[in-house]
């Protein structure tokens, strides 16, 4: 596939400083997840802040869709339209005295008509969940409101690649889930994503592709498996292995059956332990719990609870932003508000039954990940489509073809 | 500690905030200007009486943190017409006190009544001022700064303004507390040292403020153009034909007073 952006031997020093980037040579693709790890002062934000031009490199060529970036004002205003970046410090970022403004800021220096920003900035509200707060001052936002008015006003300007200069670093724990929800949505909408971040845990878990940065320079990049998996250049890069990965080495090294694929969810380690070692698989004497996945936009407060009321279930997972607003908007405590496939399926494997409640294409995105799971490892967890009449269980149309290689 | 940050708060949760902001404006600076027309203490207080039972009654505003409010300008407000009262000229005594065999304090019918004056103005002219900013949001000024064709450069200023000054308010009260922790503001000396780094982090600070601003605006674009809300509720006529005739009866209330 051809490169979206590619970077040739970058180098670029501060004044007086040691190079803060050398010899930095990157492919990114489109649609890709990527995450820049390294400690502190590696060069990760040097290197996104070269993405959009606003440092400029001593050395090297950034060529974006083929061509090179040249650094005029209009070859600028062009490549920010298409790679928009979210600053670490929200406060930074929100310039205008009221979210709405905030995010119009965008689309109104890009001379949209005022229908078009008007669209563009209800869109990007809600993208991220942040619909009815238009005219709140900034001040008045929690922290990860204000990322998401940040995510929003660069959203507005429709950009194919998304820079996130560590997303969840003034968040608390629920808040950076929700961000990295946030941010999974967004790629499935087809935007590529690049962060920084030093959160081992969470650069394993959410990203495609990891690459290691240490004191200016690349030292290495690969899958979440891969670059973790190589104990010496963590060390080097001052980070530490994910605990997942410690555990699966810890058990392997005590004579556990591994299989080759290193684990990168809770579930594959459950897997790994349950299916691979054990070689049977522990069936609840119930069966498998049923995963129930509805669209929230399809449906009222009132058909919820009503579907809530008469399908049985043990758990409810809430599932993307806009579902979170809608939970909340209804007065529904979700159990479960990130990884959510992943904790259903783990949930139905131990016989339990849960309803997962999202929006749009998310909704085959769960029948999806679920029967490739299903296939992968040979059971048949089944997942039903809520709808408002309860006599069909129906699957929506466009999860069909999943089907037809299926087998239960 | 009353901060600007606590009247912008207050401005928010106000009754009267989907009220159209013209129409606000209307009132409060009507008021002003009538105020600055007055011949004597009578109408000025009328106004100010008025326009508190609005702010109070109409715009639910806490009447303790009102009259907290008002008390600030008030205070000074008292000293100057004490000043006034002593010091300027009249004819008719109506007291007085020899201090010094050369200084003698007199207060006489004339100076009373122009202290009493010019007291009852700055009473009234405070409580119409507090009635916009009560009420007003300074988020709703812009679109209507906008409307009255103010110069787009002077409404993007006072907007970048206004989002800063709550940013460097929380820097400096983060520094002010770090100090006052370590005993910063304990004799007088250290006060001032403690200060003078305050306002220097400070100034460093904005400086490295703007230089991000610059930053974040061509992240997004920045061609010159800042984006503004000018859609409110519509006016209400019953309201602004409300406001149209309090002032007119504040208005015949001068022409009557000034015989």
């Amino acid at each position: 596939m051809e490169p979206l952006i590619e970077l040739k031997d970058l180098e670029y020093s501060y004044l007086y400083a040691t190079p803060a980037l050398s010899g930095i040579s990157l492919c990114i693709r489109k649609g890709e997840k990527i995450a820049l790890v390294g400690s502190n002062g590696a060069g990760k934000s040097t290197l996104l802040l070269t993405l959009n031009g606003t440092i400029r490199p001593d050395k090297g060529s950034i060529i974006f869709q083929g061509k090179p970036v040249s650094y005029d004002r209009t070859s600028l205003r062009k490549i920010r339209q298409k790679i928009g970046f979210v600053f670490q410090d929200p406060d930074v970022q929100i310039i205008a005295p009221t979210v709405w403004q905030d995010v119009a800021f965008g689309p109104v220096n890009l001379d949209y008509t005022d229908e078009q920003v008007r669209q563009s900035v209800t869109d990007a509200l809600h993208n991220v969940g942040m619909e009815g707060f238009e005219k709140r001052p900034p001040y008045h936002l929690s922290g990860g409101e204000k990322k998401r008015v940040a995510i929003a006003g660069i959203l507005a300007m429709d950009p194919e690649v998304l820079v996130l200069d560590e997303p969840t670093s003034m968040l608390d724990p629920a808040g950076s889930e929700d961000i990295m929800d946030l941010l999974d949505e967004l790629n499935l909408q087809g935007k590529t994503i690049i962060i920084s971040t030093h959160d081992v845990e969470l650069a394993f878990t959410w990203a495609d592709r990891i690459i290691l940065m240490e004191k200016g320079k690349i030292i290495g990049s690969g899958t979440p498996e891969e670059a973790f998996s190589d104990k010496e250049m963590i060390r080097r890069a001052r980070l530490k292995t994910p605990v997942l990965l410690e555990l699966f080495y810890e058990l392997k090294s005590r004579g556990l059956k591994t299989s080759e694929t290193l684990p990168r969810t809770v579930l594959d380690i459950i897997r790994i332990i349950e299916h691979d070692h054990h070689g049977t698989i522990r069936l609840p004497g119930n069966g498998y719990g049923t995963i129930h996945v509805g669209d929230v936009d399809k449906m009222s407060g009132t058909d919820v609870s009503d579907i809530l009321a008469r399908t049985s279930h043990d758990s409810i997972g809430v599932m993307g932003s806009r579902a979170k607003i809608y939970a909340r908007k209804w007065g529904f405590i979700p159990d479960i508000s990130y990884a959510v496939i992943d904790k259903c399926i783990l949930q139905a494997m131990n016989g339990r039954s849960s309803i997962i409640l999202t929006t749009g294409r998310m909704v085959t995105r769960v029948f999806e990940r679920v029967t490739i799971f299903n296939q992968a490892n040979d059971r048949s967890i089944p997942v039903r489509s809520l709808t408002l009449d309860n006599t069909t269980d129906g699957v929506p149309p466009d999860a069909m073809w999943l089907y037809r290689t299926d087998h239960f | 500690m009353i901060g600007h940050d606590f009247l912008e708060e207050t401005a928010h949760h106000n009754a009267l905030l989907q009220v159209h902001p013209f129409t606000k404006l209307f009132l409060g600076i009507g008021s002003i200007i009538l105020v600055l027309l007055t011949p004597n203490y009578i109408v000025p207080c009328f106004l100010a009486i008025t326009l508190s039972i609005i702010i109070i009654v109409l715009a639910k505003i806490n009447l303790k943190f009102y009259l907290k409010l008002l008390g600030i300008p008030l205070s000074f407000a008292m000293l100057s017409a004490l000043v006034i009262i002593f010091l300027s000229e009249g004819v008719t005594e109506i007291w007085y006190v020899q201090l010094f065999p050369w200084l003698t304090l007199a207060a006489t019918s004339e100076s009373l009544n122009q202290g009493l004056h010019i007291f009852s103005r700055i009473f009234g002219g405070m409580c119409a001022l507090f009635f916009i900013s009560l009420t007003t949001p300074m988020t709703d000024l812009f679109g209507i700064m906008k409307k009255l064709k103010i110069p787009e450069l002077f409404i993007d200023l006072s907007m970048i303004i206004y989002r800063y000054i709550f940013i460097f308010m929380e820097k400096a009260s983060q520094i002010f507390l770090a100090q006052k922790m370590r005993l910063g503001y304990t004799r007088p000396g250290e006060a001032v040292r403690s200060y003078s780094m305050l306002f220097g982090s400070i100034f460093i600070t904005s400086w490295d403020a703007g230089e991000d601003l610059i930053n974040a605006m061509d992240g997004r674009c920045y061609n010159g153009k800042h984006a503004k809300i000018t859609s409110y509720n519509p006016v209400e006529w019953r309201t602004l034909s409300a406001v149209m005739i309090y002032l007119f009866i504040i208005t015949g209330m001068i022409l009557w007073t000034s015989g």
